[in-house]
């Protein structure tokens, strides 16, 4: 007999706990048979295999020599950039060299170069120069003199290099144009 | 009779108890008085149930010694055809209870699974070997050893949550366990053309948001009305999207840093007060600005130049403040300009 009330207390429990916690849902369930959550579907899912394209391993080089590779889309295996954050100014802010890259993109002043020369980029420096031994003993003239000269001759220099430098520099403005 | 009815019972009872049941129950030593009523005894609701089990059926002798896949294998003289060795992975997916269930997307045979990574790209190892440590290190907050922070008053309730209707997120203290990190990127393009003219707008602008982010996009049709532009809600595909996570979304991070954004034209950054102030940040591109990309200029003449679409991009970070999230950003290489909106 001990038994028999045990058992019935256990499989009692259930229902008398329902009541305890919901309450509400009481009369519900009571009325109705029972709500199914429908977790079974009658139709089939197809399962589609996700598509994806192609991809090739890229090799992008940047303008100051450093390289990495990509997976594109793009199957050009080597991509040389012109233009990328080792040479634009919002990402070097204090980058003298950049501060003074004069801004040719339409290559307006690279065509007036070609037409008429360089000796306008010259000529102001030069100017200064000779204009400083007016106003100074003859040792002191000498010395700057020299010292000129040899001023005049690094900036010549730098403009044998800027014409070597633009050489490059109108090809690849070429190539960017006919691109778009 | 009168006292054989509790065995009966009792036999029958006693495995339904025990058995694993999918509610959590106890045993819990509590009786009401409305448990002995008549409508709720339980001996005549479990009369009405079926005694014999489905699962105690045998299989018969015969059937189970004839049953010899080795000898049935080897006495074969030709392989059987390669498909036979392999699982396949059912097409369909006929719900939880049918018998033949797919397996995970994570598995090689399932349908759905997606190989990789296969590469660690150069911004997530940029990330782990120095982001992360400087992000940490910015953040750090130093308390003195010793310092304790004073103690809740006793017994008062808890404060309410501050602000207003929208509850922000809580942004806990940056340690080595919640170093914001870049989560996903969506990028989303609304083609307004393709509900006014025709479908080829959003083939292409799905063609290139697909090339340059080595995604499959998404097609979105208009959810609300735009009586200027002519569109009504559910009748047109005019929006294409794709949402990058992993390697594709840190080779698109990277691509984008180091080669497009350099090249756009008087670009000055992001700007400061983009962001939804839960750590996403949101910036546009201008049809030439996508343009820029190098797989969509490698062949430029495949795209109708006028139907090279605009996009946004948003850079979801698992930053609780935009704060963070721009200085995560600003740290990979995202330019930030304007009013900084914290």
């Amino acid at each position: 007999m001990s038994m028999h009330t045990s058992l019935r207390r256990t499989a009692a429990t259930i229902p008398s706990t329902t009541t305890t916690i919901l309450p509400s849902r009481l009369p519900t369930s009571l009325s109705k048979a029972t709500t199914f959550i429908c977790s079974q579907c009658r139709h089939a899912t197809l399962l589609r295999r996700p598509k994806r394209p192609y991809t090739f391993t890229q090799l992008i080089t940047l303008t100051d020599g450093s390289a990495f590779t990509l997976r594109t889309t793009s199957p050009a295996p080597v991509y040389r950039s012109t233009r990328d954050t080792r040479n634009s100014l919002l990402w070097n802010p204090s980058s003298s060299k950049l501060m003074n890259v004069e801004e040719d993109e339409a290559g307006r002043l690279a065509a007036f170069r070609a037409r008429f020369g360089r000796s306008w980029d010259a000529s102001a420096p030069a100017e200064a120069a000779e204009a400083a031994p007016k106003d100074s003993a003859d040792a002191k003239a000498k010395e700057e003199a020299a010292r000129a000269q040899a001023q005049a001759e690094q900036e010549e220099e730098d403009n044998l290099l800027d014409l070597i430098s633009s050489f490059g520099q109108e090809e690849n403005q070429g190539s960017g144009k006919k691109k778009n | 009779m009168a006292a054989r009815e509790p065995s009966r019972h009792l036999a029958r009872a006693l495995p339904r108890a025990f058995a694993p049941s999918a509610r959590p129950q106890a045993f819990i030593g509590r009786r009401n008085a409305s448990d002995e009523a008549p409508t709720r005894r339980l001996s005549d609701q479990l009369d009405e149930l079926e005694s014999a089990s489905s699962l105690t059926s045998k299989v018969s002798d015969s059937a189970a010694k004839s049953f010899d896949p080795v000898t049935r294998a080897k006495s074969r003289r030709a392989q059987l055809p390669r498909s036979r060795y392999q699982f396949r992975s059912p097409k369909y997916d006929r719900g939880p209870l049918h018998p033949h269930q797919p397996p995970a997307p994570s598995d090689p045979s399932s349908r759905l699974f997606v190989p990789g990574p296969f590469s660690l790209p150069r911004t997530e190892q940029t990330y782990n070997s120095t982001i992360a440590s400087d992000i940490m290190t910015l953040c750090y907050v130093h308390t003195p050893p010793g310092f304790k922070p004073p103690p809740k008053p006793r017994n008062r309730p808890l404060r309410g949550p501050r602000g207003g209707d929208v509850l922000r997120l809580l942004r806990k203290p940056i340690r080595f366990n919640n170093i914001p990190k870049i989560e996903r990127i969506t990028i989303h393009s609304y083609v307004k053309q393709a509900a006014q003219e025709n479908s080829s707008w959003i083939h292409v602008a799905g063609i290139a948001i697909q090339a340059i982010s080595n995604m499959r996009v998404e097609t979105f049709k208009s959810k609300s009305s735009v009586a200027t532009w002519s569109i009504a809600p559910g009748r047109d595909t005019v929006a294409v999207k794709a949402e990058l996570q992993g390697e594709n979304m840190h080779h698109f991070l990277g691509k984008l840093i180091d080669v497009v954004l350099p090249r756009i034209k008087d670009w000055q950054g992001v700007k400061g007060s983009s962001g939804d102030s839960s750590g996403n940040i949101t910036f546009g591109l201008e049809p030439e600005q996508v343009a820029l990309f190098p797989e969509i200029e490698v062949n430029y003449d495949m795209y109708p130049p006028k139907m090279i679409p605009g996009c946004h991009i948003t850079l979801h970070t698992t930053a609780k403040a935009d704060k963070d999230a721009r200085l995560l950003l600003s740290a990979m290489g995202i330019p930030f300009y304007g009013k900084i909106v914290q």
